[in-house]
């Protein structure tokens, strides 16, 4: 690969010494275990007013390979190199798996390849050259694939901005990583925070705020259609853990609470903002 | 080569890479526009606006950084770029910003205003414009707006007095055939319709598969009137020079298309 195809995603990107200027204080623990393999790399950013949000990554630790979901930000990119070889006792990523190209999420593969090498990408966009990922694996959304000896499913995504978005669910842990879905507007200390950390559980309010402010088209949406295709994405299978990039990852045994919290968040976007 | 769309304002396209699974779903579901062996191309457009002062409003994907410097550098003819107004930040929108900007280091940065995430897409440090704010390049007038239609959060929409041109961006575009490159939709020798129309926005709005059609429609008359356009220049599309109407009656069409077929597949 050369230095020019690696930098083509990153059109964005000025020189990395910009990054270590805006690098901010850390979170709290390196890693947040899920599931025995599956572990949270929480990374906050300030929205300003008390309110933040997750730019987070997952690690899969797979028999002998890691497989990252999502690269996280730049913003947060020398905290994600330190955690990521912390966690991996310096092995760093084998594969990376991305749910969609906005900048948030893919803004490190470059960076991390020429820490890590080469590694494979899997992206589910229909065209991996116009999304800047010439170098991808193409996953196709309602497809599977095994990467690193995992069995992985990529679903249709009904909370999601990107067309090409898909969300990403692990048969051997049934995490099922929901890119730009199951959002929270968290306070500054549960920054970090799983549901079952979360000393008075999800508000409805930061529910609300967050997909008022991300999904812009649900002020069009039809609640009992979109709520109808989502609850059915959990009754089709097990699912052990929902671990959005932007929230605070929700056991199952909250998933409901979370639902039905959404449910109420994505009524008031459509009553407050009726044509 | 670019295409002058109304004086002063031109059209530069990246056509794209062939599609071939878009052509086959296309054949497995008798789209009646589409024959067979033609090649199927999803365009990204970026339109330069040249009055006494100059507006490129895009930037084509990181596949066409050539394309874009090249194109620019033509249609300029020896002026200097003055502003980059960006859409939104997604990756074949946006992906050349720096590489235009070190071209043309004088050019100012114009970035859409919402939100509270621009570190995250280095926009800190660009001109957020919104609903309300206008620039004036001398001879020709942009108006900044919110986007109706829209993928990601941080978007705006652009209308240009002199020529009544609404940049819906990721809002009307379709699939071209190959030779139907910077073409008006009235120039079209295959149907522009609404079926072709479904086709890319059960794609890219995959989202529209989850709406109240009656509510959504509403909202396309309520763009119609409030900008009253003349023309049309989409990110993704045919620009559309007569008939507007008929073209967001399509749209309406559209909507119920997705709300009941459901989603045509990936972009
Ligand atoms: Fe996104
Ligand atoms: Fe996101
Ligand atoms: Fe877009
Ligand atoms: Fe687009």
């Amino acid at each position: 690969m050369d230095r020019v195809g690696r930098e083509r995603l990153a059109g964005l990107e000025r020189g990395s010494g910009f990054v270590s200027t805006i690098q901010r204080a850390r979170g709290p623990a390196a890693s947040v275990p899920l599931t025995h393999d599956v572990s949270w790399i929480a990374e906050n950013y300030p929205l300003g007013e008390g309110r933040n949000v997750h730019v987070s990554v997952f690690l899969i630790r797979a028999e002998e390979q890691n497989i990252l979901i999502d690269s996280g930000s730049f913003y947060h990119r020398e905290s994600l190199v330190r955690r990521i070889s912390g966690v991996t006792a310096g092995e760093g990523i084998h594969s990376l798996i991305l749910s969609h190209s906005d900048y948030p999420h893919s803004g490190n593969i470059p960076a991390f390849r020429r820490r890590w090498g080469d590694f494979e990408i899997v992206a589910s966009s229909g065209e991996p050259e116009i999304q800047g990922l010439p170098y991808a694996r193409r996953s196709r959304i309602g497809g599977s694939l095994e990467v690193a000896g995992r069995q992985i499913d990529f679903l249709d995504p009904p909370l999601a901005d990107r067309s090409h978005t898909s969300w990403i669910y692990d048969r051997a842990s049934r995490v099922l990583f929901v890119a730009d879905g199951f959002g929270y507007h968290h306070a500054e200390d549960e920054t970090g925070l799983t549901s079952r950390q979360l000393p008075d559980g999800f508000r409805s309010e930061e529910i609300y705020t967050f997909h008022r402010d991300t999904l812009i088209w649900l002020r069009y949406a039809d609640p009992p259609v979109l709520m109808g295709v989502l609850r059915e994405i959990f009754a089709e299978r097990e699912v052990s853990w929902v671990a959005p990039i932007h929230g605070n990852p929700i056991a199952a045994e909250h998933l409901d609470d979370y639902l039905e919290r959404l449910e109420a968040g994505v009524r008031r976007i459509v009553g407050e903002q009726a044509v | 080569m670019p295409r002058e769309i109304h004086p002063g304002i031109h059209w530069i396209q990246e056509f794209g890479p062939d599609r071939p699974g878009i052509a086959k779903s296309l054949l497995d579901r008798g789209a009646h526009w589409y024959r067979p062996g033609r090649e199927i191309h999803v365009p990204q457009n970026a339109f330069l606006f040249a009055g006494e002062q100059t507006l490129l409003f895009d930037t084509l994907s990181p596949a066409a950084t050539d394309r874009i410097l090249t194109d620019l550098e033509a249609v300029l003819d020896g002026r200097a770029l003055d502003y980059l107004a960006l859409s939104h930040p997604d990756v074949p929108h946006a992906g050349n910003t720096f590489r235009i900007l070190e071209r043309h280091p004088g050019a100012k940065l114009v970035a859409p205003g919402f939100g509270r995430t621009h570190e995250l897409y280095h926009l800190e440090d660009a001109h957020k414009v919104g609903p309300g704010d206008s620039l004036d390049l001398g001879g020709k007038r942009l108006h900044f707006h919110d986007a109706a239609f829209l993928d990601a959060a941080m978007s705006m929409w652009m209308t240009e007095e002199t020529s009544g041109m609404l940049l819906p961006v990721d809002w009307m575009g379709l699939p071209l055939m190959d030779g139907e490159g910077l073409l008006f939709a009235d120039e079209f020798r295959s149907p522009v319709d609404e079926d072709r129309y479904a086709e890319f926005h059960g794609r890219v709005m995959f989202w529209l598969r989850y709406v109240d059609v009656a509510r959504t429609q509403k909202e396309i008359d309520l763009v119609l009137e409030t900008y009253r356009p003349r023309m049309i220049a989409s990110a993704h599309g045919p620009v559309i020079r007569a008939d507007v109407p008929h073209y967001f009656e399509m749209m309406k069409e559209v909507v119920e298309r997705v709300a009941t077929g459901g989603r045509t597949g990936v972009l």
